[in-house]
């Protein structure tokens, strides 16, 4: 039998050391992040204005969602600052900071104290209505906290605009740009490992059929496949299996430098094409934006 | 003009490094056990344990206690379009006595209220449905001018890829009735497919045995 030395484990230990020290806190460009700030901003101010026309009709005074309806479905425990609103005033101060916030992410002014307040907000609505919260909105949470912890604002924004007007220096690679950009690829793999064991579980996924249970919806379609569909059960078979495959190569390939570029801008176009063929567009948005940073090539 | 160099790369001390280090490791369990523990096929005492106790108190608030369970559809009845009608009781169903929605709603507006609609129709599977409905229904009375109010989920069925495309008939998945009675709310639930598979099977009499009769219509 053999025995491990201890100097053989102190080598692994520092090896692993050091790879956690290189994901995590290599200093990087804060460039990609940078885009991800101003794509994650649009897409909130998208998904804040689909809450603006009814936000009266469903959260105020005599919404459809009241407190106690939130309370009795999240057991009591929901925190949302929305639930201290209770004038009509109240709720659109709150929701027009959330709107100016998400404004100031997106154009990168005070950028690290914006995306704070527009995360808050922003889990701060979804938890005053949560049986309305779609995939979207889940991603647009991560992605927000995700952009708190890195200095998105370095680049192509006003903060930088004001920073070379005050002859300060362009900052340089930073260590919280890395661990920002780290966050994003491990949730762009959680999410989708979830989705595929999510999606494994289900016999439509299997069987081939899930591509026209995806269009069969007349309501929520956004391209009509059927006829499509309905003339070849080979075509509803190969894109119910192209779907499952791609996510399965895209959550093991971002972990391979040699891939992680090729997936990473397949992402851009298969994601939103995905949202597109299951009637949930924003989120296949929301997805190809986790896939920005290894498009634009991180370092 | 903006200045052209750049400082060197900025480096965290050895006491922020230990201690970001430990707030990520905390954070990626927490992470594995929402994904673990947010699943439709249920989870084991030990994770929503430690993930209730440990975790969602302080990743719920912040949106983060999620299973990013979305399988995008399993083909389900309940997977298909459901939506909102609500309508005065015992009127005319007229435009005016009626709300669809989403209505003309269109996009993520749209999809907001069907989600709204089919958490409805799915918690009405487990009985739990009147909280929703008692808030759409109250919700409604101001809109349709009426304290007595029929609250409907409706769904549009998917049929199956052989079948003849025709636009689906909706069926009532869910119906409750939302009144004020001298100011007190009180909410009838009057039935829908949860309900009826309630009652059905229907058992012959004589394939009853002693203390069935309880659980019969």
């Amino acid at each position: 039998m053999t025995r491990t030395e201890p100097t053989e484990i102190v080598p692994l230990a520092s090896s692993a050391a050091a790879t956690w020290l290189n994901f995590w806190f290599r200093p990087a460009d804060a460039r990609p992040l940078a885009w991800v700030r101003i794509l994650t901003g649009g897409l909130g101010l998208a998904l804040a204005a689909s809450y603006a026309a009814d936000l009266d009709r469903w959260f105020g005074p005599v919404g459809m969602i009241p407190p106690a309806t939130v309370a009795e479905w999240s057991g009591g425990g929901s925190r949302s600052l929305f639930l201290l609103a209770t004038s009509p005033a109240g709720l659109w101060t709150l929701f027009g900071l959330l709107g100016l916030a998400l404004l100031a992410v997106t154009v990168g002014l005070f950028t690290r104290s914006a995306c704070l307040v527009a995360a808050i907000l922003w889990a701060s609505l979804l938890n005053r209505g949560p049986m309305l919260a779609g995939p979207a909105d889940d991603c647009l949470a991560v992605l927000l906290w995700c952009l708190v912890v890195g200095p998105a604002g370095d680049h192509w924004s006003l903060d930088q605009l004001l920073r070379d007007r005050r002859g300060l220096l362009t900052p340089a690679a930073s260590p919280w740009a890395r661990l920002s950009l780290g966050l994003l690829r491990v949730h762009a793999t959680a999410i989708t490992v979830a989705v595929v064991l999510a999606q494994l579980k289900g016999d439509t996924w299997w069987d081939g059929t899930a591509a026209w249970f995806l269009a069969a919806r007349p309501d929520s379609q956004l391209i009509d496949l059927t006829g499509l569909y309905r003339r070849s059960e080979y075509l509803t078979n190969l894109v119910t299996h192209a779907i499952v495959a791609f996510e399965i190569v895209f959550a093991g390939g971002l972990w391979f430098d040699a891939s992680r570029w090729y997936l990473a801008r397949a992402g851009l176009v298969a994601w939103p094409l995905v949202g597109l063929l299951a009637g949930e567009p924003l989120w296949g948005l929301a997805m190809a934006i986790f896939c920005v940073p290894a498009a634009v090539g991180e370092r | 003009m903006p200045p052209t160099g750049q400082p060197p790369p900025r480096r965290l001390s050895e006491t922020t490094l230990a201690a970001v280090s430990v707030a990520i490791a905390v954070y990626l369990v927490g992470l594995i056990l929402s994904i673990m523990g947010n699943s439709v096929s249920g989870s084991s005492a030990l994770v929503r344990t430690l993930k209730g106790r440990l975790f969602s108190p302080w990743l719920a608030p912040a949106w983060l206690d999620l299973g990013f369970d979305h399988p995008l559809t399993y083909g389900r009845p309940e997977d298909a379009d459901h939506l909102i009608d609500i309508r005065v009781s015992g009127g005319a169903a007229g435009p005016a006595e009626t709300l669809r929605l989403p209505g003309t709603r269109q996009g993520e507006r749209a999809a907001r209220w069907r989600r709204l609609a089919r958490r409805t129709a799915l918690a009405a599977i487990e009985d739990a449905a009147a909280p929703l409905a008692a808030g759409v229904g109250s919700g409604a009375f101001g809109p349709l001018e009426a304290e007595d109010v029929i609250v409907r989920v409706l769904r549009r069925p998917m049929g199956p890829r052989a079948d003849a495309p025709t636009r689906p008939l909706l069926v009532e998945a869910y119906a409750a009735r939302m009144r004020r009675v001298d100011g007190d709310l009180q909410l009838i639930e009057l039935g829908g497919e949860a309900r009826q598979s309630e009652l059905a099977p229907v058992i012959p009499p004589a394939d009853l045995q002693d203390g069935d009769e309880e659980a019969s219509p």
